[in-house]
């Protein structure tokens, strides 16, 4: 055994050919058996294996050619000693070829000594052994890590990853096994190419962002589809009211851990096939199922603690009231007011600080701080311990018949802001029945309940991360009552704002979801080739909302004997689908058919009501409330319809040509454009199938592919083309209407074009791989919320309206840098660059975001570009704000003189909130037991709107909010070099919103480092324990953040202000985005765990 | 395999496709049901009442009568009797007489306006389907909806009456049929309006309002328009006009009606559960815990319900004689605020009767008439009712008259226009700001500039 390190792959080996023409016969059914798993299992589930290629026939069953007498036989398995059936082995440079049967045997004759035998099975790494004189070589194959092989899951359907001619990228159950985060879309971040996942906040369970490939639509919706084991998810669970900011993440009901693999379709080859929904990128969840054999039993805990990720310093008490001070002494000599007046700013600024520091603070003693509070607000509301705790278990296996897999979680998080909390109880039931070897059954079931204690919207007083905005000189505590400020009996009204310490013990917002998502399919074999499969899928949710507001939350409900909330919603959606599918092989073309049919229904039902005036704290349901405040109840649906089809051809195992075609009807849509059409070609061509190329022994895969086609997007309201009377217009306690909504009887869904030429490689025995893409994806026909003349009435009609670009560059890298026993590091690398643009809106401007500082969809521009005057810097003679005029001169040039009168400053687009370029890069080792992980991800050349935070602790005294400490160095008549322009009391300068709020938001984050060790299976053996693996590790989550970012934390996204559910100006969705509000930052995880596998 | 069973598997598969495919009918049709469309409205008399209701819930929209754009009046002509402490920067802009084009108090008072006047369009074209009898009352009270709005559409986006030529100086587009592309989906060139000039707006609201007191029952709960509230509504235009004499025959008219009285103390006209309260006032919102927001309570008041965001300065206290109730009408919550906001879920008095003795006051002084009462008499009610001593008649001029206007109407909602139709130049810190300053004349919205192509901007944005 060799045990120096080797860093460079043996170039002599050649012959990844076998394994590609073997993987390019395998007949559907054990195709099937790969993607699941069970590749392994016994005959009596299909037919033998046949090889069919020119060099092997398929008449051979075992062995193949009988010419010289040395025979070797042997046993070839699996990692975990379980026989691998069908593994080719194969004499190299010769004809000659064998192929295990189901017990993993294999036999060869007419070998000579000199003789390398090549074994290979799709999934698996590939061995050469030398014959050297034994008669026996029993082989164990480890799984391939290499994605070439992969078998990735398309729609209605799978494929070998290398025959694929269009745009996936794969995440497979290993890669996000051990995240400790409530939901797999947190874990793809950074792991895919072309997939941006933005969490956007440090709260819990919170839905986030995902965008393949940039947005695409400018109103409607960004998100991808999301399909699991088939059946279309339940995308939003929409605004469900109650100041909670964004709505719940329908994904977190979904146990990361019985997650199989997650599929991304990217283009339009790919995700056509989901016709009008395609357009954002289609994310296909398969669970995990059993396979036949040993019953696997799978235990695990985890249990570790958050902190915030990085800390936002704020003035003390010292530091505030030097601060303020200056500042209000500027502002009486800008408004001529003798400070001694009682009108003056600084007499107000002095009683204000009496106020706040409940008259610790003595006007008349202003230097004696002894007495004052120094209080640190922010290390008041977030957490440096916020306990995790994660229990799996899990079991499956089955026979030839049946196979399960059953697997139950617990696991409770606390958030880093106070009072935030999750926990989750799921499971999961995944049964396959052969009925016959014709006719197969099975049921896909889970039901998850989740319970999340949240926290009020980033916008509200009451989020306790604006705690960070209270005086220093603010006790914590009454020291009249003990409890925190502005509890009563003490004064509601102090602190300056509300207290929101005071709402964890005194309020709650609880929301319990219970989902039921599965399905249960059959899958009927009718003639060679030809089976139908039918499929009736369900996703069930039911949110119930808890909130109360105690007595002591007066300031912030206005309620003065509290009141208490329920709001409950059901989610009923069902599909059907039903499809053929034909797969033949002639000769040297093989052919992959579907032709089918889908259905899908939702209905969304709310109810709500409120009361107000309860007895007592102790009561907290409506059963005890004097005022009955809001009842509500609301109910939408919506419907598809869709036929479906798909060919894929593949000559002689070279040439590969994909078909395919969606017709899609939705209720959606406008009466006079109900259904549309999605066709989509591609083609690929394997270079290294080529004679020229067929034995190189540099480049060992090389695959051209090329696709064009039409997807759409449906993600717009149930009824948005409809004109709609409203009865939400009560008066005087009687019942009124309103006009509503224009309607658009042409609406429709918005096309996307998608165009890709993508290279995929393989170098030096496949050790190099990855993928090279190049796309143009132009979006037309936008469903959009164009603004229409207010005076109408009416603020928006949706339209289809002018079009949207995104053009990138999507690149992959895998390398096997050292592969030796008991050692090995691989590197996967990924870097995407998507640039989008707005190229029409027909002269509409959409408006989003913040109102002062708002985010645009215009014409030219990047999507959600910040629109605002320039900032100039401080007036160094008298401490102005300036900021550069940029009106245009009439030869088109801007107007670059300065100006401190803000109104004369000309707003432009400064900056953009979309990164330029995204990436990632995880590397892993493997040393003896230990195996250590370290993946880091990027996002670069973005700006953040820090507006919202920085207007009130960013930029002077203009409001009373404390500041940060690196804001402290303001200009003064003393101090005439300082770059910050003059603080002022209650008097902006500088504070308007301006491009100085937008904040370069490029990270660069250790996304996740895992460190395990698995303890040798002879140990078990030896000591005669079942136990079969038993890994302990360590992970960390967010452990390094490099930025230089200013606000908490660059990967942000305010749950108020952005998207469509938030407290936004518009209901358009992509465009508000990048934006900080007393956004929750991301929490650093560390988590210790162990896993016992039995 | 065997052919039997393959015909039998081909049977089930066509079998399942076709029941498959047959069930999809009509499966697209879906109806909503929290809204109805608009094809199935307006078919009968009932949809023309709660359309009205409608239209009146337009009206107490928080930026109209539910009392925020008061607080702009205030606030944009504020002389440093008040300082805005909230965190809401486009109320500090208006405070500041520096807002935007951008600025959500000039965007949002434009929308939620225009809405509450396609509402009351659309209740005015449909009134046939109503029973004779009821027409009259319907189309006045949808008339005076409109009138309103337009009243507080003009004051803000237009120059003052009279300041420069009324005929050119534009106003806001004057819209008075309902938008037809509600029915037809198509949003017509035509929908976008240039401006109407401030004469035009006036005049329409002239003849909306005299037709609507001609129309309106003589009386009705104080939440619905009647004559004396068309009347009420028309001293302030005429008063804003300068018209006196029709200003002061409209405020006479409320008055003869006998049906208001001032309440007892000043403290009742702002406590809606004390007994003077509905004798004080002409017409009001109606705030309750289910329904409506007062956004004087909000902005100018403490917990419960309030932000506390007006800080009351000393300079303007000072301005009350010694003894004045309304000097006194003030409480404290770490700074100065009023009183008169204080009901988290007080019903907003939109005309008191005060108002009216004060608009005959200065009237028939102006005119040098005694129209229903003198302008001493007038005036004296008001004092006596919060213990000042009764003005000499040597005292009386208009001076007297205006701060005796200015301090009993005060925070709620006069301030700006008042100052704009005396003429009135502010000093603000220490600016000198005309009275005829584009800063204290609204923007035209950016989105209704990007919207609408054939708007003007109004100077200084």
């Amino acid at each position: 055994m060799n045990k120096s390190l080797r860093l460079l792959p043996r170039l002599a080996v050649r012959g990844s050919l076998v394994l590609a023409a073997t993987v390019a016969s395998l007949n559907p059914t054990l195709r099937a058996q790969v993607q699941t798993g069970i590749a392994e299992s016994s005959a009596a589930i299909a037919p033998a294996p046949m090889i069919a290629t020119g060099v092997m026939q398929p008449s051979a069953s075992a062995t193949l050619e009988l010419v010289q007498t040395a025979q070797v036989s042997g046993t070839v398995k699996d990692e975990d000693g379980n026989a691998l059936r069908g593994v080719v082995i194969k004499v190299k440079g010769s004809n000659k070829g064998a192929v295990t049967d189901r017990d993993g045997k294999y036999s060869l004759v007419g070998l000579s000594d000199g003789d390398v035998l090549v074994f290979s099975l799709i999934g698996y790494t590939k061995k050469e052994i030398p014959v050297a004189g034994q008669s026996v070589i029993n082989v164990v194959l480890p799984l391939d890590v290499q994605k070439l092989n992969d078998v990735v899951v398309v729609g209605y359907g799978s494929q070998i990853k290398r025959e694929v001619t269009g745009s996936m990228v794969k995440v497979k159950a290993a890669e996000i096994v051990d995240v400790p985060v409530p939901s797999f879309d947190v874990a793809m971040q950074g792991k895919a190419a072309g997939v941006v996942v933005t969490q956007g906040s440090g709260k819990l369970g919170q839905g986030i962002s995902v965008r393949v490939r940039g947005a695409a639509s400018v109103s409607a919706g960004q998100d991808p589809l999301y399909v699991l084991d088939g059946v279309p998810l339940t995308a939003s669970f929409g605004d469900f009211g109650g100041n909670v900011g964004r709505s719940l993440n329908p994904l977190s009901d979904i146990n990361p851990q019985d997650i199989e693999s997650i599929d991304v379709l990217k283009d339009a080859a790919s995700a056509s096939i989901y016709g009008s929904r395609g357009a954002n990128g289609v994310v296909l969840i398969t669970t995990k199922k059993g396979k036949a054999g040993k019953t696997n039993i799978n235990f695990s805990v985890q249990r570790g603690f958050s902190s915030p990720s990085k800390f936002l310093q704020f003035a003390n008490t010292p530091q505030a009231l030097e601060y303020f001070r200056r500042a209000a002494g500027a502002s009486d000599r800008i408004d001529g007011i003798d400070p001694k007046d009682p009108d003056s700013y600084t007499s107000a600024l002095e009683a204000y600080f009496q106020e706040q520091s409940l008259g610790l603070y003595d006007p008349s003693k202003p230097n004696d701080l002894s007495k004052v509070p120094n209080t640190d607000w922010a290390a008041a509301v977030l957490r440096n311990d916020a306990p995790s705790t994660q229990v799996d278990l899990s079991m499956s296996g089955g026979n030839e018949k049946t196979l399960f897999h059953l697997s139950g979680q617990y696991m409770e998080q606390e958030g880093i802001v106070i009072g935030n909390k999750l926990n989750r109880l799921s499971g999961r039931l995944n049964v396959e029945h052969r009925v016959s070897d014709a006719f197969k059954i099975g049921l896909n079931f889970s039901l998850a309940r989740t319970n999340n204690n949240r926290l009020p919207g980033d916008n509200a007083f009451s989020s306790p991360l604006q705690a960070v905005a209270l005086p220093p000189v603010s006790p914590l505590n009454d020291p009249v009552t003990g409890l925190p400020i502005g509890t009563p009996p003490g004064d509601p009204n102090i602190p300056v704002y509300y207290n929101p310490i005071i709402g964890v013990n005194n309020s709650y917002r609880n929301f319990v979801v219970l989902r039921n998502l599965g399905n249960v399919f059959g899958e009927l074999a009718i003639t060679e080739g030809l089976t139908l499969r039918g499929q009736f899928g369900f996703d069930v949710a039911t949110q119930n909302e808890d909130q109360w507001f105690g007595a002591k939350t007066v300031r912030n409900s206005g309620l003065p004997l509290g009141g208490t909330t329920n709001l409950s919603q059901t989610v009923e959606n069902f599909s059907g689908s039903a499809f053929f599918n034909y797969n033949r092989t002639f000769d040297a073309v093989a052919l992959d058919a579907i032709a089918g049919t889908e259905y899908q229904q939702s209905r969304t039902k709310t109810t709500q009501f409120s009361a107000q005036d309860l007895p007592s704290d102790g009561f907290r349901l409506a059963a005890a409330a004097a005022k009955p405040t809001t009842i509500d109840s609301r109910q939408t649906d919506f419907t598809f319809l869709s036929y479906f089809a798909r060919a894929n051809v593949k000559i002689a195992d070279k040439y590969l040509l994909n078909l395919n075609a969606r017709v899609d009807g939705s209720s959606r849509f406008g009466a006079n454009n109900r259904y549309g059409f999605f066709p989509a070609a591609s083609a690929g061509w394997i270079i290294t199938g080529e004679d020229f190329l067929k034995d190189d022994e540099v480049v060992s895969f090389l695959k051209l592919r090329a696709s064009y086609g039409l997807t759409g997007n449906a993600e717009i309201g149930n009824f948005q083309s409809r004109g709609l009377v409203s009865g939400v217009a009560v008066y005087d306690a009687q019942p009124g209407t309103r006009p509503l909504q224009l309607p658009n009887p042409n609406l429709t869904w918005e096309t996307t074009t998608q165009a890709e030429v993508g290279i995929d490689y393989g170098f030096l025995n496949n050790r190099i791989s990855g993928e090279l893409n190049v796309y143009l994806k132009n979006s037309t026909g936008l469903l959009l919320d164009v603004d229409i003349p207010g005076s109408t009435g009416f603020r928006r009609q949706t339209r289809n309206l002018g079009s949207m670009r995104n053009q990138g560059i999507e690149f992959t890298l895998n390398t096997d840098n050292v592969n030796v026993e008991n050692f090995s590091w691989k590197t996967s690398l990924n870097v995407a660059l998507n640039d989008n643009r707005v190229i029409d809106l027909a002269g509409q401007i959409l408006n989003a975001g913040l109102g002062n500082l708002p985010s645009r969809a215009v014409a030219g521009q990047p999507i959600g570009v910040f629109y605002t005057p320039e900032y100039a810097g401080v007036n160094q003679e008298n401490g102005n704000a300036e900021w550069f005029k940029n009106t245009l001169l009439p030869d088109g040039s801007r107007d670059r003189t300065r100006t401190s009168r803000y109104s004369e400053a000309q707003p432009i687009y400064a900056a953009s909130p979309l990164p330029v370029w995204t990436g990632g890069v995880t590397n892993t080792f493997n040393i003896y037991g230990f195996d250590l992980t370290f993946q880091f991800n990027a996002v670069m050349g973005n700006r953040i709107n820090f507006y919202g935070v920085g207007q009130y602790s960013f930029a002077g005294a203009r409001f009373e909010d404390n500041v940060t400490v690196d804001q402290l160095n303001t200009w003064s008549p003393t101090n005439k070099t300082a770059t910050l322009p003059e603080t002022r009391y209650l008097i902006e300068n500088g504070s308007q919103a301006s491009s100085r709020f937008l904040l370069d938001g490029s990270f660069v984050r250790l996304r996740v480092a895992t460190l395990g060790y698995n303890i040798p299976k002879q140990v078990f053996a030896d000591a005669g324990l079942p136990i079969t693996n038993l890994r302990l590790y360590v992970t960390a989550l967010n452990l390094l953040t490099f930025t230089n970012y200013g606000g908490w934390d660059p990967e942000v996204n305010s749950d108020d202000f952005t998207g469509a559910g938030g407290n936004s100006v518009s209901a358009n969705a992509a465009v508000g985005q990048g934006i900080d509000f007393y956004t929750a930052p991301q929490p650093r995880t560390i988590m210790f765990g162990i896993n016992v596998g039995f | 395999m065997n052919t039997q069973f393959t015909k039998l598997r081909l049977f089930l598969g066509a079998a399942v496709t076709s029941v498959v495919m047959s069930a999809c009918g009509n499966l697209l049709n879906v109806e909503p049901v929290t809204q109805i469309d608009v094809n199935a409205d307006f078919r009968e008399p009932l949809a023309v009442r709660v359309g009205l209701t409608g239209a009146y819930d337009g009206l107490s929209n928080r930026l109209i009568w539910g009392g925020e754009s008061w607080c702009y009046s205030e606030l944009l002509a504020d002389e440093n009797e008040i300082r805005f402490r909230g965190t809401f920067q486009y109320m500090g802009d208006v405070w500041r007489k520096t807002m935007v084009p951008l600025s959500f108090a000039a965007t949002e008072l434009w929308l939620t306006g225009y809405d509450a006047i396609n509402r009351a369009n659309r209740v005015l074209t449909v009134i046939d389907s109503l029973p004779a009898s009821e027409r009259n009352s319907v189309r006045g009270q949808a008339l005076f909806i409109r009138a309103a709005v337009y009243f507080e559409l003009v004051r803000f986006y237009g120059k003052a009456w009279g300041d420069g030529d009324n005929a050119t100086n534009p106003a806001v587009p004057l819209i008075l049929t309902p938008t037809s592309a509600f029915l037809s989906g198509v949003v017509t060139p035509e929908e976008s309006r240039r401006r109407n000039s401030v004469a035009e707006v006036y005049a329409q609201i002239l003849t909306d309002l005299r037709q609507a007191e001609e129309l309106l029952p003589a009386s009705s709960i104080a939440t619905r328009a009647n004559k004396a509230t068309a009347a009420a509504l028309l001293s302030r235009v005429h008063l804003m006009q300068g018209d006196f004499a029709n200003a002061r025959d409209a405020a006479n008219r409320v008055i003869a009606t006998g049906r208001y009285r001032l309440a007892p103390t000043f403290e009742e006209c702002f406590r809606e559960a004390l007994p003077g309260f509905s004798g004080e006032t002409i017409f009001r919102i109606p705030i309750t815990e289910q329904d409506g927001v007062n956004q004087l309570n909000v902005f100018y008041s403490a917990t419960p319900g309030g932000r506390r965001d007006m800080e009351i300065l000393a300079k303007h206290v000072n301005l009350y004689e010694r003894g004045d109730d309304r000097g006194a009408f003030f409480f404290t919550s770490g700074r100065r605020l009023t009183s008169k906001w204080r009901d988290q879920f007080g019903d907003i008095p939109v005309f008191r009767i005060a108002e009216m003795f004060l608009t005959r006051a200065e009237c028939n002084f102006r005119l040098n008439t005694s129209v229903g009462a003198t302008p001493l008499e007038d005036v004296n009610r008001i004092r006596t009712r919060v213990k000042l001593p009764p003005l000499e008649a040597s005292a009386l001029n208009l001076n007297a008259i205006l701060k005796e206007r200015r301090l009993e109407l005060a925070f709620e909602g006069h301030l700006l226009h008042d100052a704009k139709r005396t003429r009135r130049n502010l000093v603000y810190s220490d600016q000198m700001i005309p009275f005829s300053s584009p800063r204290l004349v609204f923007p035209v919205p950016q989105r209704e500039m990007d919207a609408n192509k054939n708007l003007t901007q109004n100077p200084g944005y």
